[in-house]
């Protein structure tokens, strides 16, 4: 659909935009494109050709949504925020499917494995140590330790792997964070709009 | 010229229309579509990146006709940041243009 007017322009960014970016932004932004039409049309042109010149407001909206969500995740660090971005990104382009959609998920997947596992052995570690303890003192029903004193070194040893896990895990995730932030501001500036042909 | 990098190289492009002297943004657009052939649409978000990274800040001037216009200046930051991409796209162009000759001169 090819618009007409400079009223239906802004109105599609506006609709596009609000409530997503803050009211004082947006008014600028739209501004902006305003201040774009109003030279044209100064110039000689008609706001059909100013409109076909500026291309798809959707395509814009949707750039301005993804910058304004990283930023976002940027300055808040969330799984909802990075989350957002993440979604706000995809949409730029089916490129994206490939090149965020498909690192992200192997991501968050290794890290899921990583704090799994680190739960896996804390708390197998943590029962572990706890029945060791019971078996020296004698309470224990069955003995699952030929030496119970063994067993605490090991059931220790266990339960410390789980927790060291678990923080790796999150260092790791702040540094994909941070790292994947970085990779969507880039990605932003390059991958183009889906409706822009030519 | 239907290839994807076009976008890519749209920063360097207005930081190098910048570097010349500051600019309102339909001046801006003018500069580029003169030569390039894009939606010049996307010119403004972009703008509005480089201003959040401190590339650029803008200001009002009065116009002659009509109400004041906002101008796009390129800061120290930004200046900076035109050489060093410019270099790059130069080194990478020089490279690839060699290569399109077929010319057999690698030596720098």
């Amino acid at each position: 659909m090819t618009l007409q007017t400079e009223q239906e322009y802004i109105r599609v960014l506006k609709n596009r935009l609000e409530g997503v970016l803050p009211q004082e932004e947006l008014d600028d932004l739209l501004s902006d494109y305003s201040e774009h039409f109003r030279i044209g049309k100064a110039n000689g042109r008609t706001e059909e050709d100013l409109c076909s010149s500026l291309g798809s407001p959707e395509d814009v909206a949707r750039e301005v949504r993804a910058t304004h969500l990283v930023r976002k995740a940027e300055h808040t660090c969330s799984c909802r925020n990075i989350f957002h971005a993440v979604i706000a990104t995809l949409g730029l382009g089916l490129f994206n499917l490939v090149f965020v959609l498909v690192p992200f998920i192997i991501l968050v997947a290794l890290l899921a494995v990583i704090f799994l596992l680190g739960v896996v052995f804390a708390v197998f570690g943590s029962a572990a140590f706890v029945f060791s303890i019971l078996q020296i003192l004698g309470i224990a029903s069955f003995a699952i330790w030929q030496s119970p004193a063994a067993g605490v070194f090991f059931s220790i040893g266990i339960t410390s792997f789980g927790l060291l896990l678990i923080v790796a895990g999150f260092y790791l995730a702040r540094f994909f964070y941070r790292l994947g932030i970085r990779y969507l501001k880039w990605n932003i500036g390059v991958i183009r709009g889906t409706e822009d042909i030519g | 010229m239907n290839i994807q990098f076009k976008k890519g190289v749209l920063e360097i492009c207005v930081l190098a229309v910048l570097a010349h002297k500051d600019c309102y943004g339909y001046e801006l657009v003018g500069e580029i579509s003169k030569r390039i052939d894009i939606s010049e649409g996307t010119i403004y978000p972009l703008l509005r990146r480089l201003k959040d990274e401190g590339y650029v800040t803008t200001y009002l001037q009065e116009s002659v006709e009509g109400p004041p216009r906002k101008y796009y200046r390129l800061t120290e930051n930004g200046r900076n940041e035109e050489h060093e991409q410019k270099d790059e796209w130069m080194r990478f162009a020089t490279s690839v243009n060699a290569l399109l000759d077929g010319k057999d001169d690698t030596a720098n």
